[in-house]
């Protein structure tokens, strides 16, 4: 398909998901708990959205490859060295923001 | 318009009713942000009585990668715009995460405070894919704000007058 209202079903039935590094489809893949795999495409990209998928690489939570590199990534991968990804806490703004207005 | 919207609407999802009416500004161009706006306010609606909320749109300040020279027109033709709609709305606070949208809408309401009209509290955060640059709205932002919130500690290393709270969306 080209483009779905909502990749939610697609995601809870999937064992691994291979994306490009767009940090929407990143996020939504970690929040469910899959293990990733981001192909990153230098070409065609905005340079700031490397800096999600990198650091998500760095903190352990996806595997980076590049096009030509994913097949041998595919090959000696080892998914059990993926951390999880905890969630955000909106909690955090909402105390933080009720401080700052004078709620409390 | 699209991530921001997402990211915007986490940010509001533990906020208590006291922040009330929540008016809702975003791009002309933007086809599914109202939808999943209206989802939002829905399901909020379920728990809280007295929930109101609007929606406007304003024209986009700035495509992806517009060049400079004519993102200021363009800017300044939103602000046509963005002014009189933020001096009927005198917000009290005024909540943005990035999207040129948000530029007009602050200088309005710095302008309101200097008049003496409205003086509105100016918090912005940036988005969580901003892990060691910031945003071209954030970069001017972060001079015109109240609060600057980011969510990677090396963007508070580098911007010390910003706020981190680690990962808030």
């Amino acid at each position: 398909f080209r483009f779905k209202e909502s990749l939610a079903e697609d995601l809870r039935k999937a064992d691994l998901v291979i994306s490009h590094a767009g940090a929407g489809s990143c996020l939504e893949t970690l929040e469910k708990g899959k293990p990733l795999v981001v192909v990153i495409n230098e070409k065609l990209m905005n340079n700031h959205q490397l800096e999600l998928a990198k650091q998500l690489n760095r903190d352990g939570h996806v595997f980076c490859c590049n096009c030509s590199t994913l097949v041998e990534t595919l090959q000696l991968m080892d998914l059990s060295t993926l951390k999880p990804f905890p969630p955000g806490q909106p909690e955090k703004f909402a105390l933080f923001l009720d401080k700052v207005v004078g709620f409390q | 318009t699209g991530g921001h919207t997402t990211e915007i609407l986490r940010l509001l999802s533990c906020l208590s009713e006291s922040y009330s009416p929540r008016h809702y500004i975003f791009a002309d161009s933007d086809k599914m942000s109202e939808a999943k706006i209206r989802s939002f306010e829905q399901k909020r609606a379920e728990t809280f009585s007295n929930s109101q909320f609007t929606l406007d749109r304003i024209p986009r300040s700035r495509e992806v990668r517009q060049s400079w020279t004519s993102s200021v027109v363009t800017t300044l033709y939103s602000m046509l715009y963005s002014f009189p709609l933020t001096y009927k709305l005198k917000p009290d606070l005024i909540l943005c995460n990035g999207p040129g949208t948000c530029v007009p809408v602050c200088i309005a309401a710095l302008l309101l405070g200097l008049l003496g009209i409205k003086r509105a509290i100016i918090v912005y955060v940036e988005s969580i894919c901003r892990v060691e640059t910031l945003s071209l709205s954030g970069k001017i932002l972060y001079y015109l704000s109240d609060y600057f919130i980011v969510q990677w500690p090396d963007l508070k290393e580098k911007y010390p007058k910003s706020i981190y709270l680690g990962r808030i969306v």
